[in-house]
């Protein structure tokens, strides 16, 4: 049953999976934080959110809450502090292309 | 992909929950090295000779695989001559990656250094399953290694049939293979009930059911060979799996009028393709009909039965035919407590499902992956997150993979408690188990969070 769902998922809107896959040329800013000219959302996503736990940039008290450094911080648009719900959506605005989709 | 060595992980805070996983994973390697030294010390003793042949070709050089043969004769000539096996699996190792015609040359070659070999059917087999697999679209080139062993004097058989078409099938030329199966028919021999089997299978699955029909119409019409029981089990459950269980119904009526009986299988299959449809009542109903017609339900009988009742929400009923199927003798195994308990679980009872898990495990049955994403689907479905998250723990032990349903509740719950972090370390074990593909697990979790942000901005969550 599954397999034939995520067929489903895939054949009905391939857009969207290859906006996440897709490599994309990035930004000066983003360049910046990856090190790479090119990458994917989902591997941007990825690469931020290890990112974060190697540097323990969880707020120990809470951890849903990010404490920006400034690298992270020249990213997510030059927050304080984020809040984990808000990451794909902070890492989205990074790729656009995403937006045409209905 | 957040790999990172295991003595970083005790130090990020989110993923305290695998403490104890650093010092499994530095355990392992004291263990490992002890284990192949005692077991390759005696290993070349045993097997002194090792085959030769295995890759053995580096490239597809004619000329190449000529002079290795060569010089396999002059080495190891006192046992060759009269090793047939060995110079097909040669000529095998070969046909696999080079071309047909390559293929037939080096055999003239073989037969022409070593007078006293003599191709026998298997040989050429091996050349027409590789001519099954030329890109040309026509059977051009089957018919040559066919043309090449009638000349010798070798007149294809039931096997010949068979390889051909498998080999046919396989890389997807079915109706080649219907052709090839009508030809030999009214030339040489017919195709053996295996072989019909199989094409009438692989015709189903990748034409439309009237073709098949139809095949299965002319086969009997020109050629007089009939369907047999094993042959509309498959075309019933075909017919099931598209949800077409009225066909289903007329085929048994087919086939009783062809004077098969029905047995345990073909009922199985019908069963399943009524809980497909969540007719549990349905199933009960072929049940019995097995019962009166004197077939014996099997183990598979009673967990289709099983699955389908709780799958449609008759729970207690599924219950008392897990005691129908103790009493008549039947070990219930990994499949039937699992489908039960997602029957509980459906019906808000986890805690009865965990009853079962203990019966289960006290009874000598070990849980699989299933059972346990069955259970963690239930303890989130049913708002018992933190045993859910207890449960997760214990998979998470075990390696065990997540299923994308119960990874998606297990993620929307912990979301709604307001545990991002937590969901963003379970999506993490979710990608580095390989649980699921990365992105189906990113759009989880996006969509989730996305979800969540609103029901905050409007006031609804925590």
């Amino acid at each position: 049953m599954l397999p034939q769902k995520m067929k489903k998922a895939i054949t009905d809107n391939p857009k969207q999976l290859a906006n996440l896959i897709d490599l994309v040329n990035l930004p000066s800013t983003l360049r910046d934080f990856v090190g790479q000219s090119q990458i994917s959302h989902l591997g941007c996503f990825v690469r931020v959110w290890s990112y974060i736990k190697t540097n323990n940039l969880q707020d120990p008290n809470n951890k849903n809450v990010v404490n920006c450094d400034e690298k992270l911080k020249s990213i997510l648009l030059g927050k304080q502090q984020v809040e984990l719900v808000e990451l794909p959506a902070l890492i989205k605005l990074h790729f656009p292309k995403q937006k045409k989709f209905p | 992909m957040g790999k990172f060595p295991p003595s970083f992980r005790s130090a990020i805070p989110s993923t305290s929950l695998i403490k104890n996983r650093p010092s499994q994973q530095l355990q392992q390697p004291h263990y490992s090295p002890k284990k192949p030294t005692k077991k390759n010390t005696p290993q070349p003793h045993e097997t002194q000779t090792p085959p030769p042949h295995k890759s053995l070709f580096k490239t597809s050089s004619l000329n190449e695989a000529k002079i290795l043969f060569n010089s396999l004769v002059s080495t190891t000539k006192p046992r060759l001559p009269d090793n047939l096996r060995l110079h097909n699996s040669f000529l095998q190792s070969y046909t696999s990656i080079s071309t047909l015609d390559d293929s037939i040359s080096l055999l003239d070659h073989m037969v022409k250094t070593l007078p006293s070999l003599s191709p026998d059917r298997s040989t050429y087999h091996v050349l027409l399953s590789q001519s099954c697999r030329e890109p040309d679209s026509s059977l051009y080139s089957v018919q040559k290694v066919l043309n090449l062993m009638v000349n010798k004097g070798l007149k294809p058989n039931q096997v010949t049939v068979d390889v051909a078409i498998r080999s046919l099938c396989t890389v997807g030329r079915v109706d080649d293979a219907v052709l090839l199966v009508k030809e030999f028919s009214s030339k040489h021999s017919k195709p053996d009930t295996f072989t019909y089997n199989f094409l009438v299978k692989c015709l189903c699955k990748s034409r439309i059911f009237n073709s098949a029909y139809s095949f299965i119409d002319e086969m009997k019409n020109s050629f007089d060979i009939n369907p047999d029981l094993v042959t509309y089990t498959i075309l019933i459950d075909n017919v099931c799996n598209a949800k077409n269980i009225r066909e289903a119904d007329r085929l048994v009526a087919v086939l009783k009028e062809c004077g098969l009986k029905p047995d345990a299988f073909l009922y199985n299959t019908i069963m399943k393709g009524y809980c497909l449809l969540n007719k549990g009542i349905e199933a009960v109903r072929i049940y019995k009909q097995m019962k009166e017609e004197g077939v014996e339900p099997d183990l598979i009988t009673y967990n289709t039965l099983i699955f389908g009742l709780s799958k449609c929400g008759r729970v207690s009923e599924a219950k008392k035919f897990l005691k129908i199927m103790v009493e008549s003798g039947h070990f219930p195994d990994a499949v039937t407590y699992t489908s039960l308990m997602n029957g509980m679980c459906r019906e808000g009872d986890v805690l009865g499902a965990v009853a079962l898990l203990e019966e289960m495990e006290l009874k000598g049955c070990s849980p699989n992956s299933c059972t346990y994403n069955t259970l963690l689907h239930g303890f989130c479905k049913g708002r018992m997150l933190n045993k859910g998250v207890e449960l997760y723990g214990v998979m998470k032990k075990g390696g065990m993979k997540l299923e994308t349903a119960s990874y998606a509740t297990f993620v929307r719950a912990l979301c709604r408690e307001g545990r991002v972090a937590e969901a963003y370390e379970v999506f993490d074990y979710a990608v580095e188990s390989k649980s699921l593909p990365d992105v189906a697990a990113y759009t989880t979790l996006e969509s989730t969070l996305k979800w969540l942000k609103k029901a905050r901005e409007n006031g609804l969550a925590v």
